[in-house]
C-alpha cells in the first residue's frame, strides 16, 4: 500500500487539513504563557505536522526516503560512538554539540514517524523501529557520559579553611570531681564558632565550566521522558561524593549501643568533632549541593529539590542520630559544655536547614532537627541540674590537708567560668525551669547595663551554684579540730572564688555587690584565725601592770618560756598549713607580723634587763623570719635562734 | 491484697490481648500479605499497643523502690539493654526501606519502558537495563564489603566497555550503614541472648509481662530484618527460644515459624527481603527479563501479552510501595521514639527508687 497516504482520501483535502492545523498551531505557538508541557506539545504536533506534508508533498515513498536519510546520517553520528574509547564530552564541544543535535534530530524522526498511522506501511515501521533502538542506545550513552562527567570535574573543598575550628580547650573532667587539672588561662572565649560566620558560603561541587553541558543532557533526556534515568545517575555519583566527603571529614557511623557506652573524654571529642562536621556540611556541602541541582534541574518543577533530598538524606540522618544518642546518655555535668555546643549549632543551623528542606518532602529532616533541638536543651538542662546535685553531694570523709583550695573549688568555678560564653543559651532554657525569674535581656554588645546582666536567669542559677559550694565548703571546715585552720581553709577558699569570679566574665554576672559581700568574706576569716591563733600566743607577751616598769625576773621567764614553747608550737603546725595565692599569704604574714612582732619587740623592750638571759630563746628578728615560713606546707620545726 | 488481685488481672488481660492482637496478624486479608508494607504497618502498630499497655502495667500507680528490688534490679535494666539495641535495628531498617524505595524508583522505569503500545526494541532495551539493575540491587549481598564505588568503576576515564550492571545506584554505600561492623543478625542475637521465661512464683507475677514485652520488641525487630534487607543479616537467628506452653506465644510463634521457614529458604537463593512486594517484584522482574532478552519487534503475540499483564501487576506493586513506603519509615520513626521514651521513664524509675545519694 502506498505509505504516503496518511489515510485521508483526497490530495487537497490532506494539504487544506495540514496547513489549517500549520495554521492552528502557530497561533497558539505565539501565545505568551505557555507551559512547558502545551509547548511541547505543539512542538511535536508541528513536527508532526511537516511530517504529514513532506510525505504528501513527495509522491512515491520520496518522503520515507528523505526520513531514512536522515536518519542514517544521525546513526552514524551516534553509533561511531559506541566503538571509541573516548568519552563525548571528552572529546571537545563541537564533538558534544553534534551527538545532541543527533539525538535531537533521531527524537523527531521517531516522534514523527509515530505520528503517522504506522501499521501502513512495512518500511515505515522498520524505520520507526531503527530510529527507536538508536535513540535508547544514545540515551544510554548519555546516562555514562552524566556520570563520567561528574565524577571527573567533581570538586571537593577543604574544610580546613572554611571554618576555624573551636579551640576552646577540651577540659577533662573525671567523675570523682577530685583530680582535677587547674588550666586556668588558655580559654580563649572569643573563638566560638556559632558567633562568626552567619552566612552560607557555597563552593563549586562540580566545576563550573561543565554544568552547562550538564544541563543540556538534563534537557534531552528530560524531554524525552528518560529524565528518571537521569536522576538515577545523577544521585547516585552525587551522594557518594557528599558520603565519601563525609568520612574524609573524620566523622563516622555509630551506633546508639556505642554512643552510650562510650567514655567521656571520647565522647567529649567526637561531640566536639560533630558541631564542626555539622556546620560544614549543612553551611558549605549542602548549600552548593543544592545549587548545583538548581543550576542543572531547576525549571523542572520538583525534581530538583527531590535530587536533593535524596542526595543529602542518609548524611544528615547520620548527624542527627549521633545527637539523638548523646541527649539519650546519662545526663553528667561534666557533659554540659559540649551539650550546650552542640545545642548552639543546631539553633544556628535551623535557618539553613529550613531553606535548603523547604519542600514538603523534606519536612521530615526539618522536623528532626527541631526534635533534636529540643531533646539537646533539655538534656543540657538536665546537666546543668546534675552539676548542682553533684556539688551538693560531694561529700568528705577527711578534712582537705593544709587547708588550701579545694580540688572541688576548682573544678566547680574553672568550669563555671565557661558558662558566660554560653549566657545567651543558657538563658533561654533556664528560662523555662524558673518562671519567676526576671527575663533576660538582648544581648548587649559590651558596654553592658550590669544590673539587666546580673539578674539575668544565668547570673541567678550562677549565684546558686556558688552557694550550694560555699555551704559544702562550710561543711568541710568543720571536718578540722583546729578552729584557726576551718578559718585558714575558709579564707582560702572563698578568696579563691572571688578571684575566679573578678578575674573572667563572670563578674558582671555576679555584680559588684557580691564580690564585695565575699572580699568582706574572707577578709574576716582572715581576722578569725589571727585571733584564734595568735591572741592566746601573744598574751604571754601583755603587760598586765601597765604602770610598773618591768615585772620580776620570774615571771618574765615564764613569760617568754611560754611565748617560746606557744610559738614554737605554731610555728610547727602553721608551717605545714597552705595559703597557696601568694598575695593573700603576703597580706597575711604582714598582719601577723605587725600584731607579734610589734608584742614581741615590745616585750623584750620593756625588760631588758633580763634579755641577756637564756630564756629568751628567740630574737625579734628571728621571730619576724620564722613567721614568713609559715604557710608553706610542709611541716618544720623551730631552732633555736641562739645557736646560730 | 486488693491492688495485687487487680494487678494479676492486669497481666492476664495484657496477655490477652497480646494473644489477640497476634491471633489477628497471623490471619491476614486478601491484599495484606504476611510480610507485605500493610502487614508491617500492622505489625508496627501492634507493637505500641502493647507497649503503652506494658508501660501502664508496669509504671503506672506504683512505687518506684517495687522495680529496684530483685528480680526487677536485673529485669528492668536488661529490658532497658535490649532497648537499646532495638533502636539501633530501627535505624538500620529505616535505611534498608531507603533501598527498597530505590527498588520502587527503578521499576518505574521498567513500566514506563514497557508500558507501550506498540512495545518496540528500543523499549525493551531500555526496560532491561532497568530491570538487570533492579535484580542487582535486590539480591546485592547486604554485607560491607561488596559497595562497588562509582569512582572506582574503569569507564570513568574513558575506557569503555564496561559492564553497565556496575553503573549507578547501589546505595549500600557509608551512610547506609549503622557503624563498621554491625550486624543486624548478630544484634537480634544479643538481645536474644539471656532471654529466659519465669517460672514458678514469678511466672504469675510482673515477671511475666516483662518477658512477654521482651519478646515482643525481639519478634518485632527480627521480622522487620527478615523482612527489608539491612546491614548484614547473614546468620540471622531463625529459632525463638519461646516455650510452647505460653497461652499467649501461640500465635506469635506460628507467625515466627512461618517466617523463618521463608527466611531459610530464600537464605540460599540470596539475600533480597522477604518483604512481599519485593519478593513478588523479583519474579516479576525475572521473567520480564526473560521477556526483553528474547524479544524482537513485533514479538511473539502471546508473550507481548503475558509481559503487559506482568508489567501491571509491577505496576500495582509499585503503586502500593510508593504509598506505603515513606509510611513506613515514619511509623518506624514513631517506634524509636517510643521506644526511646519508654527508656527514660524506666530509668527515672529506677533512679527515684534506687538509695537517694547522699
Amino acid at each position: 500500500m502506498d505509505g504516503c497516504r496518511s489515510g485521508v482520501p483526497t490530495y487537497e483535502g490532506d494539504l487544506h487539513v495540514v496547513a489549517a492545523a500549520h495554521h492552528i498551531v502557530k497561533a497558539l505557538g505565539a501565545t505568551k504563557n505557555l507551559s512547558d508541557d502545551l509547548r511541547k506539545i505543539l512542538i511535536d504536533l508541528d513536527s508532526h505536522l511537516s511530517m504529514i506534508t513532506s510525505n504528501i508533498d513527495s509522491k512515491g515513498g520520496r518522503g520515507l526516503v528523505d526520513v531514512e536519510e536522515r536518519l542514517d546520517q544521525a546513526e552514524r553520528k551516534i553509533m561511531r560512538w559506541e566503538t571509541d574509547p573516548m568519552m563525548i564530552w571528552d572529546s571537545g564541544p563541537k564533538e558534544a554539540s553534534d551527538y545532541l543535535e543527533a539525538v535531537d534530530e533521531t527524537g523527531k524522526l521517531v516522534d514523527g514517524l509515530r505520528g503517522l498511522s504506522v501499521h501502513e506501511n512495512r518500511k515505515q515501521k522498520e524505520i520507526l523501529h531503527r530510529a527507536m533502538n538508536i535513540f535508547q542506545t544514545a540515551m544510554s550513552r548519555l546516562e555514562e557520559e552524566l556520570i563520567h562527567i561528574l565524577v571527573r570535574h567533581g570538586q571537593q573543598f577543604e574544610p580546613k579553611n572554611m571554618y576555624s575550628r573551636s579551640i576552646r580547650k577540651d577540659i577533662v573532667y573525671d567523675e570523682s570531681f577530685v583530680s582535677v587539672e587547674d588550666e586556668p588561662t588558655k580559654e580563649t572565649s572569643s573563638q566560638n564558632c556559632s558567633n562568626d560566620e552567619s552566612g552560607e558560603c557555597i563552593v563549586d561541587l562540580v566545576h563550573a565550566d561543565v554544568i552547562p553541558d550538564i544541563k543540556s543532557i538534563a534537557k534531552v533526556m528530560f524531554t524525552s521522558n528518560y529524565g528518571p534515568e537521569f536522576c538515577e545517575a545523577f544521585i547516585s555519583v552525587q551522594k557518594e561524593a557528599l558520603e565519601q566527603y563525609f568520612s574524609f571529614l573524620g566523622t563516622e557511623n555509630l551506633s546508639i549501643e556505642d554512643v552510650l557506652k562510650m567514655e567521656w573524654t571520647c565522647l567529649s571529642s567526637k561531640m566536639n568533632k560533630w558541631t564542626w562536621s555539622m556546620k560544614i556540611i549543612v553551611r558549605v556541602y549542602l548549600a552548593s549541593e543544592k545549587q548545583l541541582c538548581d543550576q542543572v534541574l531547576g525549571g523542572l518543577g520538583s525534581v530538583s529539590s527531590y535530587c536533593f533530598l535524596e542526595i543529602s538524606k542518609a548524611t544528615i540522618l547520620c548527624l542527627l542520630n549521633f545527637g539523638e544518642a548523646v541527649a539519650m546518655g546519662p545526663h553528667r555535668p561534666e557533659k554540659l559544655l559540649r551539650l550546650l555546643d552542640m545545642y548552639e549549632t543546631l539553633a544556628d543551623l535551623l535557618r539553613d536547614i529550613d531553606t535548603l528542606f523547604s519542600e514538603e518532602a523534606g519536612s521530615f529532616i526539618q522536623l528532626q532537627f527541631h526534635e533534636l533541638l529540643e531533646r539537646l536543651g533539655e538534656s543540657a538542662i538536665a546537666a546543668f541540674k546534675a552539676f548542682r546535685v553533684a556539688i551538693s553531694s560531694n561529700g568528705s570523709l577527711y578534712p582537705f590537708a593544709g587547708g588550701g583550695v579545694h580540688p572541688l573549688n576548682k573544678y566547680v568555678m574553672n568550669y563555671i567560668r565557661m558558662f558566660p560564653e554560653y549566657w545567651n543559651t543558657l538563658n533561654l532554657l533556664l528560662k523555662n525551669q524558673h518562671p519567676g525569674v526576671a527575663d533576660q535581656v538582648t544581648k548587649p554588645d559590651y558596654g553592658p547595663d550590669t544590673s539587666l546582666l546580673t539578674s539575668c536567669p544565668m547570673a541567678y542559677h550562677l549565684r546558686s551554684i556558688t552557694s550550694c559550694l560555699e555551704s559544702n565548703l562550710h561543711k568541710k571546715s568543720q571536718l578540722y579540730k583546729d578552729e584557726a585552720l576551718q578559718h585558714i581553709f575558709l579564707m582560702n577558699n572563698i578568696h579563691y572564688l572571688v578571684q575566679k569570679v573578678k578575674g573572667s566574665e563572670l563578674r558582671l554576672f555576679f555584680g559588684d555587690e557580691w564580690i564585695r559581700k565575699h572580699n568582706a568574706m574572707f577578709q574576716q576569716h582572715a581576722m578569725n584565725y589571727e585571733r584564734a591563733t595568735w591572741s592566746s600566743v601573744v598574751s604571754f607577751l601583755k603587760d598586765n601592770n601597765p604602770g610598773s616598769s618591768s615585772m620580776s625576773k620570774s615571771t618574765f621567764k615564764e613569760r617568754c618560756k611560754g611565748f617560746s614553747i606557744a610559738f614554737e608550737e605554731v610555728y610547727k603546725t602553721q608551717t605545714s598549713w597552705s595559703i597557696p595565692d601568694p598575695q593573700l599569704r603576703e597580706d597575711l604574714r604582714i598582719s601577723t607580723s605587725l600584731k607579734v612582732v610589734l608584742a614581741y619587740r615590745t616585750f623584750l623592750g620593756r625588760n631588758l634587763a633580763y634579755t641577756d638571759d637564756k630564756c629568751v630563746k628567740h630574737t625579734v628578728e628571728h621571730v619576724e623570719n620564722s613567721l614568713l615560713d609559715l604557710f608553706g606546707g610542709s611541716s618544720r620545726s623551730l631552732r633555736n635562734s641562739r645557736r646560730w | 491484697m486488693d491492688t495485687q488481685e487487680q494487678e494479676l488481672e492486669d497481666i492476664e488481660l495484657f496477655q490477652k490481648h497480646v494473644s489477640d492482637r497476634f491471633t489477628e496478624l497471623s490471619s491476614p486479608p486478601e491484599d495484606d500479605a504476611l510480610l507485605s508494607v500493610s502487614w508491617l504497618h500492622r505489625l508496627l502498630d501492634v507493637f505500641l499497643c502493647c507497649e503503652a499497655e506494658f508501660e501502664a502495667i508496669l509504671i503506672m500507680d506504683r512505687d518506684p523502690s517495687q522495680l529496684s528490688k530483685p528480680p526487677f534490679d536485673r529485669l528492668i535494666p536488661e529490658f532497658i539493654e535490649r532497648a537499646v539495641k532495638a533502636l539501633d535495628i530501627c535505624n538500620a531498617v529505616a535505611n534498608g526501606v531507603d533501598s527498597v524505595r530505590h527498588c520502587q524508583k527503578l521499576s518505574e522505569i521498567v513500566i514506563s519502558a514497557l508500558d507501550q503500545n506498540p512495545l518496540g526494541d528500543g523499549h525493551a532495551k531500555r526496560a532491561k537495563k532497568a530491570l538487570l539493575m533492579l535484580l542487582s540491587a535486590m539480591n546485592l549481598d547486604d554485607k560491607e564489603g561488596t559497595h562497588v564505588k562509582a569512582t572506582e568503576r574503569s569507564w570513568s576515564f574513558g575506557r569503555r566497555g564496561v559492564n553497565k550492571e556496575q553503573i549507578a545506584g547501589h546505595f549500600r554505600s557509608l551512610s547506609w550503614q549503622v557503624a563498621k561492623n554491625w550486624s543486624s543478625a548478630k544484634q537480634i542475637q544479643s538481645m536474644m541472648y539471656n532471654l529466659v521465661a519465669p517460672r514458678g512464683a514469678e511466672a504469675s507475677g510482673l515477671p511475666s509481662p516483662i518477658y512477654t514485652m521482651n519478646v515482643i520488641m525481639i519478634f518485632v525487630m527480627w521480622a522487620l530484618v527478615a523482612a527489608i534487607p539491612c546491614q548484614e543479616r547473614n546468620g540471622l537467628p531463625t529459632h525463638f527460644p519461646v516455650p510452647k506452653q505460653l497461652n499467649w506465644a501461640h500465635s506469635l510463634i506460628g507467625l515466627q515459624e512461618k517466617i523463618a521457614d521463608e527466611w531459610k529458604k530464600k537464605e540460599k537463593k540470596g539475600m533480597s527481603g522477604l518483604l512481599d512486594e519485593l519478593q513478588k517484584m523479583e519474579k516479576l522482574a525475572q521473567s520480564l527479563i526473560d521477556f526483553t532478552d528474547s524479544f524482537h519487534f513485533p514479538g511473539d503475540a502471546e508473550k507481548v501479552k503475558e509481559a503487559a499483564a506482568n508489567v501491571s501487576e509491577l505496576k500495582e506493586i509499585f503503586g502500593r510501595m510508593d504509598q506505603g513506603l515513606t509510611p513506613l519509615q515514619m511509623h518506624i520513626r514513631e517506634v524509636f521514639h517510643r521506644i526511646v521514651r519508654s527508656r527514660t521513664e524506666f530509668l527515672d524509675v529506677l533512679e527515684k527508687g534506687s538509695a537517694p545519694v547522699v
